[in-house]
């Protein structure tokens, strides 16, 4: 089982692959998925790996709400964070009630993500 | 302000005549021409209306008109036909007296001066009007007199007279002085004497005796009764023409054995209307027209006097009644444009706000849109900012930090913006809660207190004690009051003056008033400045969202927004909101 402190589920593989080097630049371990049965399956394969998860909401093969389920199903207590560029209303309410952490939109700082995580790490202890 | 619309106010009327809209109202409206409209219904009503009024007067007037000739025609022939019949009289008496004596006497007792004395004197009391007698020859000399005039031994053989009454045996002169310088009458019978010779019976008559005869026709001073001979010589003085012998120039009438009567010439109320008749008695005709003249107006006086009043009385009335017309056609006209101007202007709020919607949906989605690539040029930016942060040979290149810091900088301010365009959309949800208007606006104050200090802004708020905690959605309030006050605050310099008051006037609504000693809109920004990206502040302040959003919250509240602002003065934004939501527009 791989420990990550974040697992990012995100088709932009750039915007994914950038944020992972920024991350490990700042000593935090990460792992990206590029569409939402991958990273549903990794979260089935390692249960309780990640610290958190950061999902993106339209992604190719469904959407972000599905996958939270999906998570939720598998982990209950992992906190997943929703970071879109497209969300709405309905999908924040949505989010939400389906157990989701916070609704974020993009763009997002780097701080702000790694304030998350020290929240995280904080409650965690 | 809530208006009564069922109220027409003072200022309001004739609003339709002088109102002028812009184009773009006036497309809403189902009329365009109100004044048109306006025109057309006084006169269908004025036509209507006032038509059959015109017509029947029109017509009683001819009835009026034509019962007054007809009468007047009528009361002349009476008049002219009585006087004739008395005139005939008169000279037919006479005339049979004379021949009644050459008949009973023999020539011998006539000319007899004495006798003849005594004939003269029993005539002058038996039937009066004769000056003397005289018995004349075939020659035409003068056999007796009885008289007063001294006029024995006369030779009458040169006169036209004589020459005319030895022709046939009755004869009636025209009036004539003669040798006496006496306007008289001469009335002569022919006979013949024993000896079988012509003589004649003369008689004068004085002219005094025929004219009282006359003027006793006459009923009044406007009628004037008169004779004239055929060559239209007056023979009575007439009240028009003059005395008598004065030429009348009057045209000789037709001959006509019966009275008639000639209708006045022209219409006019002081027309005359003539009845003439020739005189003719059984015996002989005589060379005397009577003429009777009268003037209509006087005649007719009283029927055309109410034939005037009635005019008169029609007049006001039609003024009267176009005095209503007009103004019911105003006040209709005008409800009717008042009604349609709410309409137009509904219409056009309608389109504003589903333009506003429409703007607000497109914006949304280019903000999503958008967001994505921005996130991406989030995290390259500050990938290579981390690169270098970390890789220490660069660490010190503070010019690449400083381009970095710049994109970066610009990303963050993208996102704002497409955040602040997520929020239009944001608005159309509603949730409503009991809010405390009092603790909204400390809280948000507080939120200032910083630069409210710095600046030196003097702050006073003023909250109605009735004010009730209002049912509305405390996010949206929230920010409506957080958009207008940091409004105020940029507006403000130091030392400037901010007022909010909140007052509870109807029982249904709150109204949040902000004022502001700022720099104030002018007047051409005032009606843009709810367009989204409508800016003035300067150095990128500002997204030119702020008010739009305000805008449509504050209608999503079902509330009002007004701005007043004088330039250099300062501004007045007032907020009004019901104090409790209607529930259909909370889904």
């Amino acid at each position: 089982m791989k420990q990550v402190d974040i697992l990012i589920i995100d088709d932009e593989i750039k915007f994914a692959d950038m944020l992972s080097r920024r991350l490990s630049l700042r000593g935090i371990t990460s792992q990206a998925c590029y569409d939402g049965l991958s990273g549903i399956q990794w979260v089935k394969e390692n249960p309780g790996a990640a610290a958190l998860i950061l999902l993106d909401l339209k992604l190719p093969d469904m959407y972000g709400t599905q996958v939270l389920a999906h998570i939720k199903e598998t982990d209950t207590v992992v906190p997943v964070f929703i970071i879109t560029g497209h969300g709405t209303r309905e999908d924040e309410k949505e989010c939400l009630a389906l157990g989701a952490a916070e609704f974020i939109h993009k763009p997002v700082s780097i701080e702000k993500i790694t304030t998350l995580l020290t929240h995280v790490r904080g409650e965690v202890q | 302000m809530i208006r009564k619309p069922q109220m027409l106010q003072r200022k309001e009327w004739l609003t339709f005549l002088f109102h002028r809209h812009n184009a773009h109202l006036a497309s809403f409206h189902t009329f365009s021409n109100y004044r048109c409209i306006w025109i057309i219904s006084i006169i269908i009503l004025a036509v209507t209306s006032l038509s059959p009024l015109v017509m029947a007067t029109f017509i009683n007037q001819r009835l009026i008109q034509q019962a007054v000739d007809a009468e007047l025609v009528l009361q002349t022939e009476r008049v002219t036909s009585n006087a004739k019949r008395s005139m005939r009289f008169f000279l037919e008496e006479r005339l049979n007296a004379l021949r009644f004596i050459v008949n009973e006497l023999p020539y011998y007792a006539l000319i007899d001066n004495a006798h003849l004395g005594e004939i003269l004197r029993n005539l002058k009391l038996g039937f009066g009007g004769f000056t003397d007698l005289s018995i004349i020859d075939a020659d035409g000399s003068q056999v007796a007199y009885a008289g007063p005039f001294n006029l024995e031994g006369k030779n009458y053989k040169t006169q036209p007279w004589f020459t005319k009454s030895i022709e046939s045996d009755n004869f009636i002169s025209e009036v004539f002085t003669g040798y006496r310088d006496v306007p008289h009458i001469i009335i002569a019978v022919r006979s013949i004497n024993a000896l079988g010779r012509l003589f004649i019976l003369r008689a004068t008559l004085d002219t005094q005796r025929l004219m009282d005869t006359l003027l006793s026709y006459k009923t009044n001073v406007h009628t004037d009764i008169f004779l004239m001979n055929h060559a239209g010589v007056l023979q009575t003085p007439s009240s028009t023409y003059g005395k008598i012998f004065t030429p009348t120039h009057l045209g000789i009438p037709e001959f006509s054995t019966t009275t008639n009567v000639i209708p006045p010439e022209n219409k006019s109320d002081h027309a005359f209307i003539t009845g003439y008749s020739y005189i003719i008695t059984e015996a002989v005709s005589t060379p005397f027209i009577l003429l009777v003249n009268k003037e209509k107006s006087v005649v007719m006086g009283t029927w055309l006097n109410l034939g005037r009043t009635f005019n008169w009385i029609i007049s006001i009335s039609c003024l009267v009644m176009m005095i209503i017309i007009t103004l019911v056609s105003t006040f209709m006209v005008n409800k009717l444009y008042l009604a349609d101007k709410a309409k137009a202007e509904t219409m056009m709020k309608m389109e504003q706000s589903q333009q506003l919607a429409c703007i607000g949906q497109l914006s949304a989605g280019i903000a999503h849109e958008i967001n994505n690539p921005l996130a991406l040029i989030n995290e390259t930016a500050g990938y290579l900012k981390d690169l270098y942060h970390f890789a220490d040979e660069h660490q010190n290149d503070q010019e690449i930090m400083e381009h970095l810091d710049d994109i970066l900088e610009a990303v963050s301010r993208c996102g704002t913006i497409t955040s602040q365009l997520l929020g239009f959309v944001r608005q159309f949800d509603v949730q409503t809660s009991n809010v405390d208007v009092e603790k909204l606006i400390t809280g948000i104050l507080n939120f200032h207190k910083k630069e409210t200090e710095y600046k030196g802004i003097h702050i006073t708020t003023d909250i109605a004690p009735d004010t009730p905690a209002i049912e509305t959605d405390r996010g949206k309030l929230q920010q409506i009051l957080l958009n207008l006050i940091n409004n105020a605050f940029q507006a403000i310099e130091a030392n400037g003056c901010l007022d909010i008051t909140v007052s509870h006037l109807s029982p249904d609504h709150i109204f949040i008033e902000i004022k502001d000693t700022g720099c104030g809109i002018p007047e051409e920004n005032l009606k843009r400045i709810h367009e989204p990206f409508f800016s003035t502040k300067k150095e990128k302040k500002g997204t030119g969202l702020g008010l739009s959003i305000t805008y449509g919250l504050v209608k999503k509240l079902q509330g009002n927004i007004r701005v007043e602002s004088s330039e250099g003065v300062g501004t007045i934004f007032t907020v009004t909101l019901p104090v409790k939501m209607k529930k259909e527009d909370k889904a």
